[in-house]
């Protein structure tokens, strides 16, 4: 049982990273959907240094460097050029399936080093998520970074009023976050699951998405429904360890991606957001001009 | 910004003509074809020698061609399910799902006439084919119903619940055809049955009959969005969903409509690439290749700005592209996926050129002061 909850919390890590990515630029009005694509980078890029290297370190260094830079170029199309956030993302995403599923062919296949220590078969990253949380948390509230972050997501003709160099901010917001998904990629593929195939991530990238919306942009909650998906996602793996025979093995993957809109579902609901939509940046998605 | 004695500004465009949307597609394939060449020359190939090859196989070769064709078709298709949605203003990136699921709608109809437990049956093509593709197409609107109806009523991310479908239908296969499923092959490989080959589909000048159905559907959805009411209804709803609300346009058919379509369009991509193309005719063990490559008809269908004509030719050449590049990689000993590759880089070539749809830039000399 134990093995199971260590694995669920492992699987939650990535979860947990690459939607608190996410959330730190969603807070600041930048929405990415194509958080899939930069952590496929970071996963990719992460898992070809290392087993060429073989050294862990800087495969993480790698796989934080390109998602920041992916994410740079996600900045300059949406910040710089102010295009059409979601078709930027789109394009962020397809970028990384194609081009990953490319460079990372030649290594399909186990990475083949000694596994990272662990503490009873749970990941050190998962107390590196944890305190990602408890950071982004201060951050947002205690420290006037934070302040700035969240008024140029909330209003930044008025931020820029107020003496806040919007874009700057913003750019800030957008390469922490590229850096956060790339990570979560990484702890994906040398960590979790240390096998590189083509398009391994396989929805990871979109079930983060959705549980930013599901956090309500708040941390904490955040770190709580990520932990859900973890458990509901390697339940999917191993349905034997609740109800032994019940259904195909196939038919329980589908299950977290069904819980997935079964919550956005609610969380759409008018009942839901009279309630708790407030929580939403007011300019998440809108490119901002200088007047 | 100054050069010289000239200087360069960015103005906004209030309207792109035809023919500028045109000339910035082209110029915007024409990059993404560069930026891939380094591809070419990072595994020691001239990128010309590699082109040509691709052209060659993908357009003059006598087993080329046809196979360019079959891509060219699903690329259309995938491209019609891609713009309807578009149209509205909403994101169909549930071609994968959506054609998955067509494929088990038309092989459904097919198992319910006796098609897995007897292959040697002489079934009556013109009862079955027509009954395939309408299954094809319901199981794939049934899929696209989901998003569209989620949208309409409780304004639920359409992006996010196409995607989380893609991963649904892609295991929903994965358990008809695998494991002892109800689907599975004779063979034991994981993969479907095969179709007797009284229901093949008919062919027309060597290819399968579906490059009308492509091809009439383009013109068809062209017609309806320049032409008929509900085509106006729906880009009203996609320039703005409250003007449209105020036109007295459902906020909740719209979405549920084009959805429905997008799906139905995409079900018969899943018909076409599973029944149709000579040589298949049933479920592939690679099938998640093919959800892969449906993600080339929202490429097609953006640099086609949307229009259902202009992404005839587009699709033919997407469709020439990837099946040379396949073929190059082997010939020319490339790593795998170069079709992949070209993907991802014509799709963030196109971000990147959308804003000469907004901007333009201007030369102007400046004058020397006198």
């Amino acid at each position: 049982m134990w093995d199971f909850i260590a694995r669920s919390l492992n699987a939650s890590t990535i979860f947990t990273i690459a939607a608190l990515g996410e959330l730190i630029e969603q807070r600041a009005g930048i929405l990415n959907v194509g958080i899939e694509g930069v952590m496929l980078f970071g996963a990719t890029l992460g898992f070809i240094v290392a087993k060429t290297t073989g050294s862990y370190l800087l495969g993480f260094l790698a796989a934080i460097t390109i998602g920041g830079l992916i994410a740079l170029l996600y900045g300059f199309f949406t910040i710089t050029l102010g295009g059409n956030q979601v078709v930027n993302g789109m394009g962020i995403w397809i970028l990384g399936f194609g081009l990953t599923a490319y460079v990372g062919y030649p290594y399909t296949g186990p990475l083949g080093m000694d596994r990272i220590t662990d503490f009873f078969g749970l990941s050190p990253f998962f107390f590196v998520g944890v305190a990602l949380i408890i950071v982004t948390w201060w951050v947002f509230s205690k420290t006037s970074l934070g302040l700035k972050m969240r008024s140029v997501g909330e209003n930044p003709s008025v931020a820029e009023v107020s003496g806040i160099n919007v874009n700057r901010t913003r750019y800030l917001s957008v390469i922490t976050s590229g850096m956060l998904m790339g990570l979560a990629g990484a702890i994906y593929s040398l960590n979790y699951n240390p096998v590189w195939s083509i398009n391994f991530l396989m929805g990871w990238g979109f079930l983060a998405l959705a549980l930013v919306f599901f956090s309500m942009w708040n941390s904490f909650i955040l770190l709580g429904g990520s932990i859900l998906f973890g458990t509901l996602w390697q339940l999917s793996l191993n349905p034997e360890l609740v109800l032994p025979g019940v259904l195909s093995r196939y038919i329980w993957r589908t299950v977290p991606f069904a819980m997935t809109i079964i919550v956005l579902v609610l969380m759409s609901t008018k009942w839901f957001s009279s309630r708790w939509g407030a929580a939403k940046p007011e300019a998440l998605g809108l490119p901002y001009e200088k007047e | 910004m100054k050069l010289g004695s000239y200087e360069v500004k960015l103005e906004k465009k209030l309207k792109v003509t035809g023919w500028e949307a045109a000339a910035i597609s082209i110029l915007a394939i024409l990059i993404a074809l560069v930026l891939v060449s380094f591809i070419f020359l990072q595994a020691k190939v001239n990128p010309l020698i590699g082109y040509k090859e691709i052209f060659s196989f993908a357009f003059t070769n006598k087993f080329g061609l046809p196979l360019t064709i079959n891509r060219s078709i699903f690329i259309l298709l995938c491209t019609c399910a891609f713009i309807v949605p578009m149209k509205a203003g909403l994101w169909n990136i549930g071609m994968a799902g959506q054609l998955y699921a067509g494929a088990l709608g038309a092989f459904a109809v097919a198992f319910a006439f006796g098609a897995k437990e007897s292959p040697n049956s002489t079934l009556s093509p013109g009862i079955v084919i027509p009954l395939m593709m309408v299954g094809a197409m319901l199981g794939g609107a049934l899929i696209g119903a989901i998003p569209g109806f989620l949208k309409g009523s409780f304004n639920t991310n359409e992006i996010v619940v196409t995607m989380m479908l893609n991963s649904i239908t892609f295991w929903l296969v994965a358990y008809m055809i695998k494991d002892g499923g109800p689907f599975m092959g004779g063979g034991g490989e994981g993969e479907g049955y095969k179709l007797p080959e009284s229901i093949f589909a008919p062919q027309i000048f060597g290819g399968p009959f579906t490059v009308l159905i492509a091809l009439g559907l383009a013109a068809f959805l062209y017609f309806i969005f320049t032409r008929f009411k509900i085509g106006y209804q729906i880009k009203t709803f996609g320039l703005s969903p409250t003007a449209a609300r105020y036109a007295g346009i459902s906020s909740f058919k719209i979405p549920l409509l084009v959805f429905i379509i997008g799906g139905l369009i995409a079900g018969l991509a899943g018909y076409h690439n599973f029944a149709a193309v000579p040589g298949v005719y049933k479920i592939t063990q690679n099938y998640g290749n093919y959800g892969d490559l449906s993600f080339y008809g929202i490429i097609c269908g953006l640099i086609s700005q949307q229009n259902p004509l202009a992404a005839i030719p587009i699709a033919l050449l997407f469709g020439g592209l990837t099946n040379g590049g396949r073929y190059v990689q082997g010939k020319l000993k490339l790593g795998f996926g170069i079709d992949y590759a070209l993907l991802g880089v014509l799709m963030i070539t196109l971000v990147f050129f959308q804003f000469f749809y907004r901007y333009k830039i201007v030369w102007k000399k400046i004058d020397k002061e006198v």
